[in-house]
């Protein structure tokens, strides 16, 4: 008898079927842009109508004409476009530093149960303090320059990592890591190919989370000390009641968060090819 | 035929884990041996305790007490000598078909080149070409434990583990690795324990068959299982067959015949 058989079982792709509901024109892609571009009109041109008609108080709210003439005095002089790359910098720098230690510090409690019992309370209470209260201690010890914005948002972001990473490497396949050993694979190639690969999609799951976090780091750090970023322009400004420059500081940051949050995204989607498959369709209830 | 050999012997072996009320004696002076290129499988009441000893020889549980003698050399274990497969295939999701394939031999420090070949030639041979940059979840269960094997045999292991392979796949994919189990231990000329609940599985591949008692384990009864047959499927049609069947039903204590 040949080994080669035709196998019947291979299952079919699954396709969900078309919901036979006529769905509206506005529920596709450019529909739904549409209505979203609407919606940020009106919103717009109300709160213009508003300041003009004397309901809303520019002093104290500012108005979308005078945000948009302070925006292009900011972007024309510069001014805009470097406090973005400054806060920028600042951020994901933070994020990248506070994601590699505390992934890797997380992951390496794997390696002792004795080491982990032991440090777990101490990693517990740092986690239940408000990191954001450490903002002027930091600038304290670090300056008033980059590294102190760089240092907050490790902060931040360092712990959600290590938790994560920790969790993950704490519930990795048994089966798996049994399996391994059986065929004589030693601890260092259970912990790479067993324990590491199971958790990346955990660890992954914090940068969604951790780079809001080094944005919050870096700008936090700005509003206590700083020559330079999007944080100290929103700060100065509200100081000297320039409600325009306040609100593109925060346009800024908003869009800032926005790409980030895409681009982490993307990442998601193209370091994990194997999860591909279940998570790209939803149950329709 | 050449006289019987003994490869392994597990002797007196014994094993109780932590309870509620105190321990539980799993294994209790359980010994059985296996013979070179014996296809051995052991039947008993499931949480009798046959993953247990599968576990023990493999390495991963240390026995409370007894031996374990291999080719007459008293061993700790034979990890990293065996080959165990369990009833889920434990592929990688993260890596490729290929990729799951060469994790033994990546974990042996095998040339990549040299393994990739091997792999692939395995891969034609259970009839998995074109599938090496697939992954798993991409896969019927039938194929995921063919990977499954594969990964085992490419690994060459004295001892292939087996325990209770097929008991998630449906009847037809089951018959049919069967047949691909039995082909591939003829060719590669290994010895099998395979654990099994199924008693039709248990006569139609092996040469012997051992039964288990309940908790703490022994060994009840040993079968020799004298069918000569070229597959699982035509071993089924074997007149010695339903023999086997009722004699081991009624081992188990499995009523065959409806009592009036
Ligand atoms: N690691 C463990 N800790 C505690 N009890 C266990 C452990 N492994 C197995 N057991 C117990 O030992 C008994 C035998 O288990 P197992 O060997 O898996 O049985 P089988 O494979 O025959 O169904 C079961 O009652 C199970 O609950
Ligand atoms: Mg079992």
């Amino acid at each position: 008898m040949s080994l080669v058989m035709s196998d019947t079982s291979a299952r079919k792709k699954i396709t969900p079927r078309k919901s036979r509901k006529k769905r509206s024109t506005f529920d596709t892609t450019l529909g739904r842009a549409v209505l979203q571009l609407l919606a940020v009109a009106v919103f717009f041109a109300l709160w213009e109508l508003g300041v003009h008609a004397g309901y809303i108080s520019a002093f104290l709210m500012g108005s979308p004409s005078g945000i948009f003439a302070t925006f292009y005095k900011l972007v024309l002089s510069g001014e805009l476009l470097s406090d973005s790359w400054y806060t920028l910098f600042e951020a994901i720098l933070g994020f990248i530093i506070g994601t590699i230690f505390g992934s890797l510090f997380g992951l390496a409690l794997w390696y002792s149960v004795f080491v982990a019992k032991l440090v777990e309370p101490f990693i517990v209470a740092i986690n239940s303090v408000p990191k954001i209260a450490l903002a002027p201690i930091v600038v304290l010890w670090f300056g008033t320059g980059l590294i102190s914005k760089v240092a907050l948002a490790v902060s931040l972001t360092a712990l959600v990592a290590l938790i994560a990473a920790y969790q993950a490497a704490k519930d990795a396949d048994v089966d798996l890591q049994s399996l391994m050993i059986s065929m004589g694979a030693d601890k260092h190639q259970v912990f790479w190919k067993a324990v590491v690969p199971s958790t990346l999609p955990s660890i992954i799951a914090t940068f969604r989370i951790n780079i809001g976090f080094g944005l919050v780091g870096a700008v936090v750090g700005e509003f206590i000390s700083s020559q330079r970023g999007l944080g100290h322009m929103i700060f100065l400004a509200s100081s000297l009641y320039d409600l325009n420059s306040v609100w593109v500081g925060l346009f800024t940051l908003m869009i800032l968060g926005f790409v980030l949050y895409y681009v982490i995204d993307i990442i998601e989607r193209t370091s994990l090819p194997w999860k591909q498959a279940t998570t790209s369709h939803q149950v329709q209830v | 035929m050449p006289p019987k050999q003994v490869q392994l012997t597990v002797q007196n072996i014994s094993k109780s884990f932590p309870g509620k009320g105190g321990d539980v004696n799993v294994l209790d002076d359980l010994s059985f041996s296996i013979n070179e290129r014996d296809f051995v499988s052991i039947i008993g009441p499931s949480g009798c305790g046959k993953t247990t000893i599968f576990n023990i020889i493999a390495g991963l549980l240390e026995p409370d007490g007894g031996t374990i003698t291999y080719r007459g050399k008293e061993i700790e274990s034979l990890r990293g000598r065996v080959g165990y497969m369990m009833q889920k295939d434990l592929l990688f999701p993260w890596r490729t078909v290929m990729g799951n394939v060469l994790l033994g031999l990546e974990t042996r420090g095998v040339d990549q080149k040299e393994a990739e070949e091997k792999a692939r030639e395995y891969l034609k041979q259970f009839g998995l070409a074109g599938f090496e940059n697939a992954y798993p979840k991409t896969l019927s269960g039938g194929m995921r434990q063919r990977v499954a094997l594969i990964r085992t045999l490419i690994m060459d292991p004295d001892i292939l583990l087996l325990d209770e392979p097929f008991s998630a796949l449906d009847y037809q994919t089951r018959l049919y690795l069967e047949g691909v189990l039995k082909d591939a231990v003829q060719k590669f000329n290994k010895t099998v324990i395979l654990v099994t609940h199924d008693i039709d599985e248990a006569v139609a591949l092996s040469k012997r068959v051992v039964v288990l008692s309940g908790r703490p384990a022994r060994v009840k009864v040993v079968h020799e299982i004298d069918i000569e047959a070229t597959s699982p499927i035509t071993a089924r049609n074997d007149v010695k067959f339903s023999t086997y069947f009722k004699t081991l039903c009624a081992e188990l204590d499995i009523q065959t015949e409806t009592t009036s």
